[in-house]
């Protein structure tokens, strides 16, 4: 296991979303879940916490969290990932269906 | 040929949001609160939020329910300590509450990294279903996912009023590999899809009488089998198992030495076999004597 | 000048003579041609000579595996120093003679399932190759350097005169019969039965030796079955980025498709998705792949105008025989192949050649060879590549050419040839590497020079990613085929090393195109769109015509 958390920039989330908070992914092999949560953190950065079974792919997971926070307003939010190897690409896609179900509700 | 999603593709979360009342839906202990598995953080295994189980209070038809969906790719939706307090914890409140509790299995039993506080979970639920039971709230097992209702969520399954499945669901005790390791591939070969599904799918447990209703593989189709059942439930007396034990004498009696699940299938009256096997659920109980 | 000739032909027929010997040889090991089973290892004694370019039938598919096993019976001193030549290296019995030291050398395509005894051979220094080919480059140096003095071929019946039958699997054995017979070589086959009616005749009694009904049927590899349930929703993502960045774009009317579950979501896409978007006619009619069982759906729904094939399916016979409008079949009704003519076609005369690789490199070249495996080729070079031989214009062809924006002295047009891969294999295993495994030098080495690549960078119109696609057609530099390159490699290293101006500008001229630039949303890509998700789904679409291999049946 290796556990990471960095905060990165980004501009604020809307000041109205569906849900305080959102869940996407599912804990299973390649896969990963991913939290996102308003709070009463900078409005100013992402907050991103990384619990991953695999180690050593520090880089490809602080390179597509920070171009996450930099597409899109996430600025307040907490970020947590438990991870079970999944593929970056899979990071990227849990991280907007998050968003989007926190913004828009689940549909 | 479109459809929805299939329902043993969805996530446990998809799958409540598809069968309840819009927007009805309470998540109890959701996953902002992270009450998470001790056991296999020490191991250094990835925890889940929810544990493998979301539970909470929605609506179905207007009417007030408990529902539990298992999530079958975080360690097999096996049943750990937070797991199963979960599942205990949910049955006791629809006991209290004399709402129906709707179970929508997707586990292969025990989880193996915290065995002793599973087993005991399991059978803590056991006794708040019968609690249920014997107060006529109506305990429903929904079994249709690809990992199917084994070990201890079979028997457990099994305690409930009812069992609704699609024809993709399995519901069995020990699962096919462990057969196999048991009585050697000769006597049972897991591999053999066909014959796992012969013996253990959600068609044979119809035939049978283990499974009450035989559904679409689609959240739609299993809201309306289980809204119809909602209102039904009975206590566990000595008569009513002692008149099960008579059925299972029977039919260990009939098909106790039958080594093809075909032959299963036409001592149950089910004529072309080929066809059957390629039909939907539906369409196969109407290919049934039970069905009929 | 006519008595001359005949003057000559005692010298010319110094090969004729050799064969009546070899035949001779056999003498009372055969009935006419019809040899036991028990007698084999003995007649393969006798009709092959140290020496011999030895032509051993082993497709992509079907395997002459039972004279492939009692060849391995034989040891070095029965026979050594043979020049084997033969497709597909599949068997543990054709490893098994470079072990014992039978082969001088061999020439061969591709050696998928063998892969890794492969590479431990080359390591031992015990895998003499002469070079890895293409299928129709090695057939053709059947006709050039490469004739053989006996092939061992596989059918599926012969009659009591030697006709032979090869039902759906043709495959190799007419590329393989031909050279072989016309040169006065011993062709040798095995049948899984002899019968007094062949349905059709395939192979001409004339052209075959000796026969052997073997005691078990001819090994039969399932290849091209995918399980929709094993699609992602990724892999439906990329999908959708190919249909309308790339199928829709230029109209594409005449492809093949790889064996993977990418090409594989496609398919299953264009009797839903395709459909919504209006493709319906406008793609997708004329095919060179294999009877696909994910392409049921696209067949039922009208899609597909023909399929020609270079191999069978197993499971397939009942459905396209039903569908001999579509596919091409015998007089008998049942369905035909033929690798050296598909890939033939898949080289002229396809719009698209798309497929997956397990490594592309930087500048764009891509493999399946890694250290520890050999894969080598088959047919994909043959189809991915651009053809200079061509003269005929399509829609889609002269679109790419304009972009390629080519000078005076090249061709108006250009195949699309598309690599469609994830940017990360499982075991999170990048696909994007700075240089490929084999470039190895170990691997070059023993390649005589040439590293194998499968397909190579200058060939390559288009990369399609879950990032998006790279039209590397379109760019006018190495340096920035290489940025477009890394602008849709994701998070791999190779991909972490791109600046964001320079994909921005890409991104500005269309070279790089997001999921968004072609009118995809990430969030809509779903398993749920599939027109079946499963097998028994693809079953029901085929109206019970479609007899899956058991492996894949669960009712």
């Amino acid at each position: 296991m290796e556990k990471f958390a960095k905060a990165f920039p980004s501009k604020p989330l809307a000041a109205r979303t569906a849900k305080p908070w959102a869940l996407a992914g599912v804990v299973g092999s390649g896969n990963l879940e991913v939290l996102l949560e308003r709070g009463g953190r900078p409005s100013g950065t992402m907050e991103c916490h990384v619990e991953t079974s695999i180690p050593g792919y520090k880089a490809s997971w602080l390179a597509a969290l920070a171009d996450f926070a930099h597409n899109y307003p996430a600025g307040g939010t907490k970020v947590t990932i438990n991870d079970q190897g999944a593929p970056p690409v899979l990071v990227n896609l849990r991280l907007r269906q998050a968003y989007d179900h926190l913004i828009k509700g689940d549909k | 040929m479109t459809r929805g999603p299939l329902f043993h593709e969805q996530t446990a979360r998809q799958r409540i949001a598809a069968l309840v009342d819009p927007g009805s839906f309470g998540e109890l202990l959701p996953p902002p609160e992270r009450i998470t598995s001790p056991y296999l953080a020490q191991l250094g295994i990835p925890v889940s939020f929810d544990d493998g189980v979301v539970i909470g209070r929605a609506k179905l038809g207007g009417k007030k329910i408990y529902i539990a969906a298992q999530v079958g790719q975080f360690v097999g939706g096996a049943v750990g300590e937070i797991h199963g307090a979960k599942l205990t914890g949910l049955f006791k409140a629809a006991a209290r509450d004399r709402a129906p509790c709707v179970l929508l299995i997707e586990s292969g039993g025990v989880r193996l990294h915290e065995g002793s506080a599973g087993e005991i979970a399991i059978a803590e639920t056991m006794r708040a279903i019968f609690e249920c039971r014997a107060k006529k709230v109506a305990t429903i097992a929904v079994i249709g996912s690809d990992i199917g209702a084994y070990g201890g969520m079979g028997i457990l399954s099994t305690c409930c009023d009812f069992r609704v499945m699609s024809e993709h669901g399995r519901l069995g005790i020990s699962g096919p590999i462990v057969i196999e390791k048991w009585m050697g591939k000769k006597a049972y070969d897991s591999s053999n899809r066909a014959l796992v599904w012969k013996t253990s799918g959600g068609k044979t447990k119809y035939l049978l009488g283990d499974a009450d209703a035989l559904v679409h593989d689609d959240a739609g189709a299993i809201r309306d089998a289980v809204a119809k059942l909602l209102g039904r439930s009975s206590a566990v007396t000595l008569k009513s198992v002692k008149a099960r034990q008579k059925e299972l004498e029977k039919r260990l009696k009939r098909f106790g030495a039958t080594t093809d699940p075909n032959d299963v299938w036409k001592g149950m009256g089910v004529r072309d076999v080929a066809a059957a096997s390629l039909a939907s659920g539906p369409e196969f109980a109407a290919m049934t004597r039970r069905g009929k | 000048m006519r008595e001359k000739g005949i003057m000559n032909t005692a010298k010319s027929a110094l090969r004729r003579q050799n064969k009546a010997q070899r035949l001779e040889r056999v003498g009372k090991l055969a009935r006419g041609k019809f040899v036991s089973p028990n007698n084999v290892p003995q007649v393969l004694k006798r009709i092959i000579e140290s020496g011999d370019i030895l032509c051993l039938e082993g497709d992509n598919q079907k395997q002459a595996d039972f004279l492939a096993n009692q060849l391995a019976t034989l040891n070095r001193k029965d026979l050594h120093d043979i020049h084997l030549v033969m497709s597909c290296i599949t068997l543990p019995a054709h490893i098994q003679l470079f072990q014992k030291g039978m082969i001088r050398q061999v020439d061969f395509c591709y050696a998928g399932p063998q892969g890794t005894a492969v590479a431990d051979l080359v390591k031992a220094k015990k895998f003499p190759v002469g070079a890895i080919h293409t299928y129709n480059e090695l057939y053709a140096r059947y006709y050039m350097d490469l004739t053989p003095r006996v092939a061992l071929i596989a059918a599926a019946q012969a009659d009591r005169k030697g006709n032979l039958f090869l039902a759906a699997n043709t495959e190799d054995t007419p590329a393989i019969v031909e050279p072989t017979a016309f040169s006065d070589g011993i062709v040798f086959a095995q049948v899984n039965e002899i019968v007094d009616r062949l349905p059709r005749i395939d192979i001409p009694a004339d052209q075959v030796d000796l026969v052997v009904e073997a005691p078990y049927p001819m090994h039969l590899q399932a290849l091209f079955t995918r399980d929709p349930a094993a699609i992602t929703d990724v892999q439906v993502l990329m999908a959708m980025v190919a249909l309308r960045g790339i199928y829709e774009k230029y109209e594409v009317q005449s492809l093949n498709h790889g064996v993977g579950f990418n090409t594989a979501a496609i398919e299953l896409l264009l009797p839903t998705y395709g459909e919504r978007l209006g493709l319906k006619g406008k793609i997708c009619k004329y095919w060179m792949v294999n009877p696909l069982p994910t392409m049921i759906p696209a067949i039922e729904s009208g899609w597909v105008e023909s399929v020609f094939a270079v191999g069978g399916e197993v499971g397939m016979e009942r459905y396209t025989a039903a569908h001999s409008d579509v596919f091409f079949t015998g007089r008998d009704g049942s369905f035909h192949s033929n690798r050296a003519m598909g890939q033939l076609a898949g080289h002229y005369a396809i719009d698209m050649f798309i497929g997956a690789s397990l490594q592309i490199d930087i500048n764009g070249n891509s493999s399946t060879v890694s250290k520890n495996r050999i894969t080598g080729f088959g047919g994909a070079p043959n189809m991915g590549c651009q053809p200079t031989g061509r003269r005929h214009p399509s829609k889609a062809w002269l679109k790419v050419g304009a972009e390629a924006n080519p000078g005076p002295g090249a061709l108006p047009g250009r195949k699309l040839v598309v690599q469609m891969v994830e940017t990360f294999q499982s075991g999170r295993v990048p696909t994007f590497v700075e240089r490929l495994d084999a470039q190895d030098p170990s691997i070059r080495k023993a390649l005589h020079g040439v590293a194998p690549v499968m397909i190579y960078g200058d060939d390559v119109t288009h990369i399609v990613t879950e990032e998006g696609i790279a039209n590397l057609a379109a760019c006018r530099s190495i340096a920035e085929r290489q940025a477009a390159i890394r602008a849709v490699a994701g998070y791999t290293p190779v991909g972490l090393k791109r600046k964001k101006r320079e994909t921005e500008e890409l991104r500005r001229r269309g070279i790089v195109q997001l999921p968004e630039d072609v009118g995809v949303r990430p969030s809509e890509a779903s398993r749920s769109l599939l027109a079946a998700q499963d097998i028994k789904g693809l079953v029901r679409w085929s109206n019970g015509l479609y007899d899956p291999p058991p492996q894949f049946v669960d009712w």
